[in-house]
């Protein structure tokens, strides 16, 4: 078994979206219920979140956009950015906490305390890019993170594998110049799914070309595909980027019963990709990973998966 | 949805006593393909392709010493000499539909786009009809593209756009598949969100049937029909 750390606060419920939203509070409710009635909870080590300091915030993204958004939650405006992206006044604070829960887990396990972790934190982050809040997201809590891993811990080369149905536009924008993060994308095709990005030509662009990688897939070809690409893919490219650290888009939205989406994925096929995963990081980044939450969106469903993905990290 | 609206108009021409050395160096440096020749009024003479500028080259397969000597020579050539006189083009008034069909038809890259005085205006190249339909699909912007199989009878489509609007959701597009199945239709909104569970949810409500496009494919391929 292994030291699986668990990044959760309270305060998350506080970012509160319209009423029918589904990237609401009752996500939070149900992973937790479902981590405590399957005796997942106790086995895992807490991690308290603290706000991420404003300049690993700028780190990622635009000061004219921070302060922006900011603003637009201080002002008590309905949404930010796009009707989409739907904002209260808290909802500013608590995005820096849910990044900030987010680089407490890499502290942790940096320093040894834990092997790795997960973060069950909202607001989620993906689709935010360097200046512009989109798909419920507005810090990019995975890009914040690798940032932190590179200037605060010295690592020099991070993975982020981003298994959201949704292509993550934000984390493939803020790094696509760059070869030292390197960006794997498996997601529903852009022609059916929102943001419209992540085709398998778009591979990063000046030192960052060859560092970014996309693999779409054709709604309803859910588990088949993904067993197919992940290992034709990911496993060869994260084989040869060897990233020190990986850092996990785990969203839980391509399930058949999510209707976010038109993927299929069963819930073996998670397990799946879950196992996939980890098992190449701990080939390949001696298991350190760090995964963070993103969407997943039916409340019956997402607490299951979340189990079964934490069960592989805690290799329980 | 007129061409006058997506053509571009910041124009590189040249004159008919324009050399080819001279309009060589304009289309590598702008990076052009089609240069119009107008005279002093702005009045459309021909137009000069990049094909026109090679076919007036000598062969590449000549001796360098050969080669530079043609090439000199027939670089002092005016484009008068070379150019497509009276080239096909378009009014201000087409749009972007007729634009379509006419490239389509006479296999052209690139139109130029007059006045009733047969002044230039501006030119519409086939890229500037691709970035149009981009722009006219909304797959320029996120969102979120559903299908939908639909029963042939009227007032199906307002059912559709009264849920989206409902939902205060803006549409990109829709695209019509007049031909699915039997007595069907299939309808494609791009909706510019990525909320789109409780728009699917109402559509199912309402006796509407959400399609897995792959699923239909698969199931159209010969021999695999069940």
């Amino acid at each position: 078994m292994k030291k699986t750390g668990f990044v959760y606060d309270k305060r998350y419920r506080m970012h509160t979206t319209f009423n029918g939203h589904p990237e609401c509070s009752y996500r939070l409710d149900a992973i937790l219920d479902g981590l405590r009635e399957s005796g997942l909870l106790e086995k895992l080590l807490p991690v308290v979140a603290e706000p991420a300091q404003q300049r690993w915030i700028e780190a990622v993204h635009n000061i004219k956009y921070i302060v922006r958004f900011e603003e637009a939650c201080l002002m008590g405006l309905p949404d930010f950015d796009h009707p989409d992206n739907s904002i209260c006044r808290e909802t500013y604070d608590i995005a820096l906490l849910a990044a900030g829960g987010v680089l407490k887990a890499i502290d942790a396990m940096m320093e040894g305390k834990i092997d790795n972790a997960f973060c069950a934190v909202r607001p989620p982050g993906h689709h935010a890019e360097t200046d512009k809040a989109m798909g419920f997201c507005y810090f990019n809590n995975v890009a914040i993170g690798a940032r932190y891993l590179q200037q605060q811990w010295g690592i020099k080369k991070v993975g982020i594998i981003d298994f959201d149905v949704h292509h993550g536009n934000g984390t493939q924008q803020i790094f696509e110049n760059d070869d030292t993060v390197f960006y794997y994308s498996i997601h529903e095709h852009p022609s059916f799914a929102y943001p419209g990005t992540g085709r398998e030509f778009e591979t990063g662009s000046a030192r960052g070309t060859g560092y970014t990688l996309n693999t779409p897939i054709l709604p309803g070809r859910g588990d088949m595909d993904y067993r197919k690409k992940l290992t034709t893919d990911m496993v060869p490219a994260i084989k040869k980027f060897e990233p020190e650290v990986v850092l996990l888009s785990a969203g839980f939205d391509a399930h058949s019963a999510d209707l976010m989406s038109g993927i299929n994925l069963t819930t073996e096929g998670y397990k799946f990709v879950s196992e996939t995963i980890i098992n190449i990081v701990n080939k390949y980044a001696g298991g350190r990973v760090i995964s963070v939450l993103e969407g997943g969106y039916n409340l019956d469903v997402l607490p299951v998966l979340v189990a079964d993905h934490i069960r592989m990290l805690a290799e329980l | 949805m007129f061409v006058s609206e997506r053509m571009a108009t910041s124009l590189i021409t040249v004159v008919p006593q324009t050399t080819l050395a001279e309009a060589k160096a304009l289309m590598d440096r702008e990076k052009i393909r089609h240069l119009p020749v107008v005279d002093e009024k702005g009045k459309l003479l021909g137009i000069v392709s990049d094909r026109d500028m090679r076919d007036a080259q000598p062969s590449s397969l000549l001796q360098k010493e050969e080669y530079d000597r043609v090439f000199a020579k027939v670089m002092q050539h005016k484009v008068a000499d070379i150019m497509t006189k009276d080239p096909l083009t378009i009014s201000v008034y087409y749009t972007l539909q007729d634009t379509l069909l006419v490239m389509r038809q006479r296999k052209v890259g690139a139109l130029p786009v007059i006045d009733e005085e047969g002044c230039l205006k501006g030119i519409m190249s086939t890229r500037d009809l691709l970035n149009a339909f981009v722009n006219v699909m909304g797959i320029g912007e996120p969102g979120t593209l559903l299908c939908i199989l639909v029963k042939e009878q009227s007032g199906q489509m307002k059912k559709i756009v009264d849920i989206i609007t409902e939902e205060n959701v803006s549409l990109g597009s829709v695209m019509v598949a007049r031909y699915w199945d039997k007595d069907k239709r299939a309808v494609f909104p791009y909706l510019m969100t990525n909320n789109v569970v409780r728009i699917k949810e109402k559509l199912v409500q309402q006796g509407f049937e959400l399609i897995d496009p792959m699923t239909w494919y698969l199931k159209q391929l010969p021999g695999d029909k069940q």
